[in-house]
C-alpha cells in the first residue's frame, strides 16, 4: 500500500509560486463551469418537460441571431489568437487580440439586446408563452454569465498589456483562464441556441 | 506570517484567515439554531394541545396566533421556516461550513484556502441570505408557508396563502444567495484539497474528514445549481406572469388562475435534484469526522479506510440519481418508481459498509467514555436507526403507505436531524481546544449528552410509531381525524421530550461560553490524536504551522502501535521514530 500511496500527487508536486497560482484557478474555473453547466442543465431539461405542454408554440427566432452566433465565434477565434500570443510573449498582440474579443463580445450583447427589442416589437413578452418565456430566461442568464467574462477579459487585456513588466507566469495563466471561460459561454450558446432552433 | 499588525475588523470580522471564517460560521449557524429551536416548540406546543388558547403567545404573535389561537396559516410558515433554517443555515452553516473550513487547512497541513478573499465572501454572502430569510417573518403576510420544499402552486401563486406574497419571494432570494454562497465555498474546498496538500499527503493519506468534505463538496457543487433554475422559474412564475409551474385549469379560492400548461411536478424535480444530495453534503461530513473521533478514543486505527474512501465515493455519485423516491405518490410512472426504489436499495450498500466499518473500529477497542467518543457513538447510533426508517421508505410499495406521515418525519429527524446533531457536538467538543486552546467541561458535556440523546430518541423513534399508525405531517388540527384521536397522549409526550431536548441545549451554551473563558487550559494535543492540527499550537496560529509546513509519513490512524511510550504518532512523525502500518 505504502508505494501507492507515495505515489499520488501530493501538494508540492505541483510546483510552487505562479505555477501552483495557475493550476488552482485553472481548476476553480473548471470547477465553476461544472455548477454552470448544470444550472443550464436544468434550464434544459424544463424547457424540454414544457415543450411537451400543451400551451407550447414555438417561434421563429429573429434572424440576427445567427450574426450574432458568427460575432461570438469570431471572438473565440481572435482570443484565442491572443492567448498563443501571450505564450509567445508578444504582449502587444496579445492584449490586442482579448481586447478586440471583448469588443465582439459586446457586439453579441447588443445584438442580443436588438433580438429582444425586435420580438417585444412583435408584441412578444415574457408571458406570451412558455417558450418565449424560455428564450427571454435564458439569454438573459447567458447574457449575464457575459458580462462577468467581459469583466475578467477587460482585467485579462490590462495585465497582458503590462506582460513584460508582470510575472509572466502569471500573465499567461490570466489569458488561458479568459479563453475557457469565453470558448465554454460561446459553446454554451452554441447548444442553447440549436435547443431553441429545434424543439 | 503572523506578525504584521492587524486592526480588530480585519483580524475578526472581515477575516481571510480560515479558522475565523470558520467560527464565524459555527457562531451564525448556532444563532439560527437557536431560532430554529424556539420555532419547534411553538410547533409541539399546537400539536400536544391542538385548538387550546395559550394566551402570552397571542401578545407575541398577534397575527399569527391571535388570543393566543394558532392560525393555520402560521402553523404551517412556522413548520417551512424551521426546515429551511436547521438544514440550510444551522446544520450547513456550522457542520459544512463552519467545520469544513475550520479543518480543512489544518488537516491537510495549508496556511490557509486556496481562495481566501472568496472564502470571506461566501461567508458574508451566506450572512446576508440568512438575514433575507429571517427577514420574511416581519413582512406583510409572514414568512414562506409553502413547506421547506416549497411545492407550487402554494410557492407560486402570490394570493394561495399570506405566506406565499411578499415572504416567499425572500425564501427563494435567500436561497439564491445560499447557492452562491456554497458555491464559493466549495469551489475553495476542491481546489484547497487538490492543491495545497502538504509534502506527502497523498489524497490516500487523507483523514477521512476531509474526504467526506471533498465529495460533499463536489456534490453540492453539481447538484445545487438545480434549485437556482428552479428559484429563477418560479420568481418568473410569480413576477413576471409565466407559468413554468402552473398548471392548466387551477382553481384556487375558488377563482380560475389565469395560467396554463405548467407543470408542478417540475419544480418537484429540480428541487430533488438538490435536496437529495443536500442531505448527504449535511450527512457525509458528520461521518467523516466520526471516522476521525473514534480511534482517538478506541485507540486502535479506523477499521477499512480505503474502503470506506470509496464508499464515501460511492454514496455521493449514488446520491445524484435517486431524487425521484421522494416522489412516488406523484403519479410518476411505475418504471421510474421502480428505477428510483433500485437506486435507492443500491445506495444503502455503501452506507452499510460505512456502518459496518463504523462497528469494526469500535471493535475490540478499549473505549475512553470521554465527550466527543459519546456523541461520536450518537453518531454511530442515530445513523443506524435512521438507515433502518430508511430501507422502508426507499421500497415503493411502502412509502405509498408511508408518504407524508410521521414516519418520514421521524426518519429524516435521525438522519438530517440527529446524525448531523450528533457529528456537529462531537466536532465541537473535539477541536474546542484547537479554537480556542481550553477544554470544554467534562461534567456539563456528559450530561449534555444524555439530555439531547434520551429526548431525541423519545421524540423521533415515537414518531416512526404514529406514522404507522397513520398520522400526517403538517396538519395544525390533526386531531379532528378520528382515526388518530388516540394518538394524543403519545403527542404530548413526544412534546415533552421535546422541550426537554431544547432546554438541555443551555447545558451546551452554558459550557460553552464559559469554556471559551475559564475553561481548562489545553495542550497542543489533547486526545492525543494523530492528524496534523494537532501538531500545532492550540489555538492554531495564524498561518497554522509556524515557520514550516509538516511533511508526513504516515496515514492518519496510527494508533495501537509502540512509539518510545507512546500508542500513536502523528501523520508528521518520521519512519524512524515509529513504525509506519499504512
Ligand atoms: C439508508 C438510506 C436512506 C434511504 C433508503 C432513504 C429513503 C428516503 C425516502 C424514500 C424518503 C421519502 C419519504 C417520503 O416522503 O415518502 C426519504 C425522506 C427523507 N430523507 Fe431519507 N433515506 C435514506 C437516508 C437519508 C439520509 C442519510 C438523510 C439525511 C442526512 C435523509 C434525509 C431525508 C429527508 C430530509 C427526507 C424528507 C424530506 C421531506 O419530505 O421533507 N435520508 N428518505
Ligand atoms: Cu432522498
Amino acid at each position: 500500500m505504502q508505494a501507492a500511496v507515495t505515489a499520488t500527487v501530493t501538494g508540492s508536486a505541483l510546483g510552487v509560486g505562479s505555477e501552483l497560482r495557475n493550476f488552482q484557478l485553472r481548476l476553480g474555473m473548471w470547477v465553476f463551469l461544472g455548477t454552470v453547466t448544470m444550472l443550464f442543465a436544468a434550464f434544459s431539461s424544463a424547457f424540454m418537460v414544457r415543450s411537451a405542454g400543451t400551451d407550447w408554440h414555438a417561434m421563429p427566432l429573429p434572424r440576427i441571431l445567427w450574426w450574432n452566433t458568427g460575432l461570438i465565434m469570431l471572438s473565440s477565434v481572435v482570443l484565442d489568437y491572443g492567448r498563443r500570443c501571450a505564450n509567445q510573449s508578444r504582449w502587444g498582440s496579445a492584449a490586442a487580440a482579448v481586447g478586440g474579443a471583448g469588443l465582439l463580445g459586446l457586439l453579441f450583447l447588443l445584438g442580443q439586446l436588438d433580438a429582444w427589442r425586435q420580438l417585444a416589437q412583435a408584441g412578444i413578452s415574457v408571458p406570451t408563452g412558455p417558450f418565449a418565456a424560455s428564450f427571454y430566461m435564458m439569454t438573459g442568464l447567458h447574457a449575464l454569465h457575459l458580462m462577468a467574462a467581459l469583466a475578467l477579459l477587460g482585467w485579462g487585456a490590462w495585465r497582458l498589456w503590462r506582460g513584460a513588466l508582470d510575472d509572466e507566469v502569471a500573465v499567461r495563466g490570466v489569458a488561458s483562464l479568459c479563453a475557457t471561460f469565453w470558448h465554454f459561454l460561446g459553446g454554451l450558446w452554441l447548444y442553447l441556441f440549436a435547443m431553441m432552433l429545434l424543439l | 506570517m503572523s506578525d504584521h499588525p492587524q486592526s480588530f475588523w480585519s483580524k475578526y470580522i472581515f477575516s481571510f484567515d480560515h479558522k475565523v471564517i470558520g467560527i464565524q460560521y459555527i457562531v451564525t449557524g448556532f444563532v439560527m439554531a437557536g431560532i430554529g429551536a424556539l420555532l419547534s416548540i411553538l410547533i409541539r406546543l399546537q400539536i400536544a394541545w391542538p385548538g387550546q388558547p395559550i394566551e402570552f403567545l397571542g401578545k407575541l404573535f398577534p397575527e399569527g396566533m391571535p388570543g393566543g389561537y394558532m392560525m393555520p396559516e402560521f402553523y404551517i410558515a412556522l413548520v417551512t421556516m424551521h426546515g429551511t433554517i436547521m438544514v440550510f443555515f444551522f446544520i450547513s452553516y456550522v457542520l459544512v461550513s463552519g467545520f469544513g473550513n475550520f479543518l480543512i487547512p489544518l488537516q491537510i497541513g495549508a496556511r490557509d484556502m486556496a481562495f481566501p478573499l472568496l472564502n470571506m465572501l461566501s461567508y458574508w454572502v451566506g450572512l446576508v441570505s440568512a438575514l433575507v430569510m429571517l427577514g420574511a417573518f416581519f413582512v406583510e403576510g409572514g414568512a414562506a408557508a409553502s413547506g421547506w420544499t416549497a411545492y407550487p402552486p402554494l410557492s407560486a401563486l402570490e394570493s394561495a396563502v399570506p405566506g406565499s406574497g411578499m415572504g416567499q419571494t425572500l425564501w427563494l432570494l435567500s436561497m439564491a444567495l445560499f447557492i452562491v454562497s456554497f458555491t464559493m465555498g466549495g469551489l475553495n474546498y476542491v481546489a484547497t484539497i487538490f492543491s495545497m496538500r502538504a509534502p506527502g499527503m497523498s489524497m490516500m493519506r487523507m483523514p477521512l474528514t476531509v474526504w467526506s468534505y471533498f465529495v460533499a463538496a463536489i456534490l453540492g457543487l453539481l447538484a445545487f445549481p438545480a434549485l437556482t433554475a428552479g428559484a429563477v422559474m418560479l420568481l418568473f412564475d410569480r413576477h413576471l406572469g409565466t407559468s413554468f409551474f402552473l398548471p392548466a385549469g387551477l382553481v384556487v379560492g375558488g377563482e380560475l388562475v389565469q395560467a396554463g400548461g405548467g407543470s408542478p411536478l417540475l419544480w418537484q424535480h429540480l428541487f430533488w435534484f438538490l435536496g437529495h444530495p443536500e442531505v448527504y453534503v449535511l450527512l457525509l461530513p458528520a461521518l467523516g469526522i466520526a471516522f476521525d473521533v473514534l480511534p482517538a478514543f478506541t485507540r486502535k486505527p479506523v477499521f477499512g479506510y480505503r474502503l470506506s474512501v470509496y464508499a464515501l465515493i460511492a454514496t455521493g455519485a449514488l446520491g445524484m440519481i435517486v431524487w425521484g423516491h421522494h416522489m412516488f405518490v406523484s403519479g410518476m410512472s411505475p418504471f421510474s418508481g421502480e428505477y428510483f426504489s433500485i437506486a435507492t436499495m443500491l445506495i444503502t450498500i455503501p452506507m452499510a459498509i460505512i456502518g459496518v466499518n463504523f462497528l469494526a473500529s469500535l471493535w475490540g477497542g478499549r473505549v475512553i467514555f470521554k465527550t466527543p467518543m459519546l456523541f461520536a457513538l450518537g453518531v454511530v447510533a442515530f445513523f443506524g436507526t435512521g438507515g433502518l426508517g430508511g430501507l422502508f421508505l426507499g421500497n415503493a410499495t411502502a412509502d405509498i403507505q408511508l408518504h407524508e406521515t410521521y414516519f418520514v418525519v421521524g426518519h429524516f429527524h435521525f438522519m438530517i436531524g440527529g446524525v448531523t446533531l450528533m457529528g456537529t457536538f462531537t466536532a465541537i467538543y473535539f477541536w474546542f481546544p484547537k479554537m480556542f486552546g481550553r477544554y470544554m467541561s467534562e461534567g456539563l458535556g456528559r450530561a449534555h449528552f444524555w439530555f439531547t440523546v434520551a429526548p431525541f430518541y423519545t421524540l423521533f423513534l415515537g414518531q416512526h410509531f404514529l406514522g404507522l399508525q397513520g398520522l400526517t405531517r403538517r396538519y395544525y388540527a390533526w386531531d379532528s381525524y378520528q382515526y388518530v384521536a388516540d394518538a394524543l397522549p403519545t403527542n404530548v409526550l413526544l412534546s415533552v421530550a421535546a422541550f426537554v431536548l431544547v432546554s438541555g441545549q443551555v447545558l451546551f451554551l452554558g459550557n460553552f461560553v464559559w469554556s471559551i473563558f475559564r475553561g481548562r487550559v489545553a495542550e497542543r494535543n489533547p486526545w492525543q490524536a494523530t492528524t496534523l492540527e494537532w501538531t500545532t499550537a492550540s489555538p492554531a496560529p495564524h498561518g497554522n504551522f509556524g515557520e514550516h509546513i509538516p511533511v508526513v509519513h504516515r496515514w492518519p490512524y496510527e494508533y495501537g502501535i509502540d512509539a518510545g511510550g507512546e500508542d500513536f504518532a502523528d501523520q508528521s512523525v518520521a519512519p524512524d521514530r515509529a513504525p509506519v502500518t499504512a
